[in-house]
């Protein structure tokens, strides 16, 4: 029994009034984030939903329009663009991820010297990720005359504008996404933990190759991590906004290469007064992610091991 | 669920409509009693301190109003000012640009001011400066300067490679491809001859559509510039970033998004460039070299002049100001006294006000009084039509389709039928 497997079954026989307690100690905690909940963020979710159904120019007062807003994205050319550039983004940028964060946080479960400084340099950019700051960095170093075009001067090949050609503006949004691995990594680390010891022992004393012990022991028994993490991560790259609100100066250019979901919403929401119908996209949006979500959770019973 | 929408869309309407109904007189007395005005605008920081010294000086002669200013970046600026009226919590005073102006006027967000002629004087203004600021004939806004589109001239690059000032009194967009060829050519395309134009801008299409004896909307305000004419502009364009005329597609992008002072003419990386007459002061500043306004190719050959005054910006009064006559009172003092415009000068424009652009002239550095007398001899047409109610984002769209041209992802033709289309609809959509 892995010590997951453990901690369920601890729990699992805890009885009566611990338990009743362990609750109550979780709801206090949870009080902030349930006030938050309920006085910031119900609030115009509720109005969101109401809005999807109206003409609303944020001026004058909302009309109802009935579906027109759904029906309207079925001939929305640059929504479809839009739901291009997203898909592509989710489905490079987060496999991509995930593997980097596996693979470091196998390196450093290895137990090295200076382990912690190692995980949080690499835990770093997680928490940069997503900053303003980053972006402009990025905007940067990517640049006609930045840091990669001039390291690539020094091997004698000619960079190009990365950001500023639709060819390759996506890209570095997906390199910048990767590189902020450093959430998923702090989990697999926790995870891999999680692993005893012998059976990578009793694997070697007959003979398992390390690629086979990775195959046959690791990843089944990771599998649920990887489960949390590609549910988490999927969502997340579904929301990501600031990266190419910054990079593309707000439009989602070159020529709408990089126009995030939410990007175009924003655009619709805020720069041509089309609140009704950017309401309407954000619903759209969650729609797509929790349908994204169900099949992942349904795929699920073929590829993740619970041992217990 | 569909008992509780009702109920939450009812809420949502007539909260609305209480909103709209709040509306206090713009001519009455003014108050005794503290007033707090808010004045949001747009700018550099050069102008956010010229702007603050102007509401001192406001502030001493009216020492029971107090004025609040919120300056944003352009960029930031209209998003923000969409949501502030959203949540019925406009500044007082706006400043407001043609490209918007339609679409706020039209949804009731401005005042009209002439109902604040008492406290507003216009009489120093030209009638058909006041007619930009109009929107179905009542006068939303006050326009605030005046610029006219121009080529700008590097005339120490142009001499450092021998080629001789053009004449602008005849030349044609031919001449300005050739003559850019050549200083390409001279400098081993180190210094372009041209600087990339399209992007950002709704000035040089309308030029080119004016020039063609089209425009870019008619009277309604449907979008009625033909697709030939557009797919020549683009035609051009395309042409002179593939001759090496002007830079190649990524960098012409990249420095779109830069601002002026990573621009080609601001940095000498390109001698001719098109801009307002207005921003000769700062590409001067940020360059360093004799800059020259010169007018525009094609006027002399086109069907009709391109050339015409753009007001540069406006003053517009919230529809929802708690205090429309201090506001009015307020956006005069802006608009017409002459320690105001000793402090501003030419920062907003060449003074739309008549009397105020005669009192600072000799104040002038040289450059503002080059932009000054390029206003004064150009030869202009009919101000175009103000941008539609649904239209402000053409310059989005335009630059858009521009990349999708640029990259070879869309022929001219293609592009032209695109964006027609895309403003249209914008347009049908508000």
């Amino acid at each position: 029994m892995s010590a997951l497997g453990e901690l369920r079954h601890i729990r699992g026989s805890t009885r009566g009034s611990p338990r009743k307690r362990d609750n109550r100690a979780a709801l206090v905690f949870l009080l902030p984030w349930f006030g938050g909940l309920f006085f910031i963020t119900l609030g115009p979710v509720v109005a969101s939903l109401v809005l999807g159904f109206t003409d609303y120019n944020l001026i004058q007062p909302p009309e109802f329009n009935g579906v027109d807003n759904f029906t309207r994205v079925l001939s929305d050319e640059r929504l479809h663009q839009a739901l291009r550039v997203t898909f592509t983004y989710v489905v490079v940028s987060v496999p991509v991820q995930l593997a980097c964060a596996l693979g470091l946080a196998m390196l450093l479960d290895r137990g090295m010297r200076g382990m912690a400084f190692y995980r949080s340099a690499f835990y770093l950019p997680s928490l940069l990720g997503s900053s303003v700051a980053i972006a402009v960095l990025w905007r940067q170093i990517f640049g006609a005359d930045g840091l990669v075009n001039r390291l690539l001067a020094v091997v004698g090949i000619e960079g190009r504008g990365w950001i500023s050609d639709p060819g390759t503006a996506l890209s570095t949004l997906i390199v910048l996404n990767v590189w902020t691995f450093g959430a998923p990594m702090i989990i697999f680390l926790a995870g891999l933990r999680q692993i005893p010891v012998m059976y990578y022992e009793a694997a070697a004393t007959d003979g398992a190759s390390r690629w086979t012990q990775f195959w046959r022991i690791t990843l089944p028994l990771l599998s649920p991590i990887i489960f949390f993490n590609l549910v988490l991560q999927i969502i997340h790259a579904f929301q990501s906004f600031t990266q190419a609100f910054v990079v593309s100066g707000g439009t989602g250019g070159p020529s709408d290469s990089t126009l995030f979901y939410t990007l175009y919403l924003y655009q619709r929401g805020f720069n041509s007064f089309d609140m009704g119908y950017a309401s309407a996209l954000a619903w759209l949006l969650l729609m797509i992610i929790a349908a994204f979500t169900a099949v992942n959770f349904w795929a699920a019973k073929y590829w993740v091991f619970y041992d217990d | 669920m569909r008992r509780l929408g009702a109920i939450l869309l009812a809420t949502a309407l007539t909260a609305g409509l209480a909103a709209c109904g709040g509306e206090s007189d713009a001519g009455q007395e003014l108050s005794d009693k503290p007033v707090t005005l808010r004045f949001t605008w747009w700018g550099s920081d050069a102008r956010h301190q010229r702007t603050q010294q102007v509401i001192d000086l406001f502030q001493k002669e009216h020492p029971n109003i107090t004025v609040k200013g919120e300056f944003k970046e352009w960029n930031g600026y209209w998003e923000s000012l969409a949501t502030t009226v959203a949540a019925n919590d406009a500044p007082d005073i706006i400043q407001m640009d043609e490209l918007y102006l339609a679409s706020y006027a039209e949804r009731g967000a401005l005042l009209d001011l002439g109902t604040a002629a008492k406290h507003l004087k216009t009489a120093d203004f030209d009638a058909n400066a006041l007619d930009t600021g109009k929107v179905d004939r009542k006068q939303y806004a006050l326009p605030v300067g005046l610029a006219a589109y121009s080529i700008v001239v590097n005339a120490d690059l142009l001499a450092q490679y021998g080629v001789p000032l053009p004449d602008d009194s005849a030349w044609t967009w031919d001449d300005l491809k050739r003559i850019g060829g050549e200083i390409s050519k001279a400098s081993g395309g180190k210094v372009t001859g041209v600087q990339s134009w399209g992007f950002n801008d709704a000035g040089g299409l309308n030029i080119w559509a004016r020039q063609a004896g089209a425009s870019l909307y008619d009277e309604k305000g449907n979008v009625t510039i033909p697709p030939a004419v557009l797919a020549n502009y683009w035609t051009y364009l395309a042409d002179m970033a593939k001759t090496g005329v002007a830079p190649p597609p990524s960098v012409t992008v990249e420095r779109a998004s830069a601002g002026l002072d990573q621009s080609g003419t601001a940095t000498n990386a390109s001698v001719f460039g098109t801009w307002w007459n207005t921003q000769l002061t700062s590409l001067t500043a940020a360059s360093g070299k004799k800059l020259q306004l010169l007018k525009l190719p094609g006027e002399a050959t086109a069907k009709s002049p391109g050339a015409y005054y753009k007001p540069s910006m406006f003053w517009s009064i919230s529809s929802r100001s708690k205090h429309p006559a201090e506001a009015a009172v307020f956006v005069d003092f802006l608009a017409n006294n002459e320690a105001a415009a000793n402090v501003l000068l030419t920062d907003r424009g060449v003074p739309a006000n008549n009397k105020i652009r005669t009192a600072i002239t000799p104040k002038l550095a040289e450059t503002d009084k080059a932009a000054v007398a390029y206003l004064d001899t150009l030869k202009v047409g009919a101000a175009p039509r103000v941008t539609p109610n649904g239209a402000s984002n053409i310059e989005a769209i335009l630059k858009r389709h521009t990349e999708e041209v640029l990259f070879g992802r869309a022929t001219p033709e293609q592009a032209a039928a695109a964006f027609i289309k895309e403003l249209q609809a914008e347009i049908d959509g508000a």
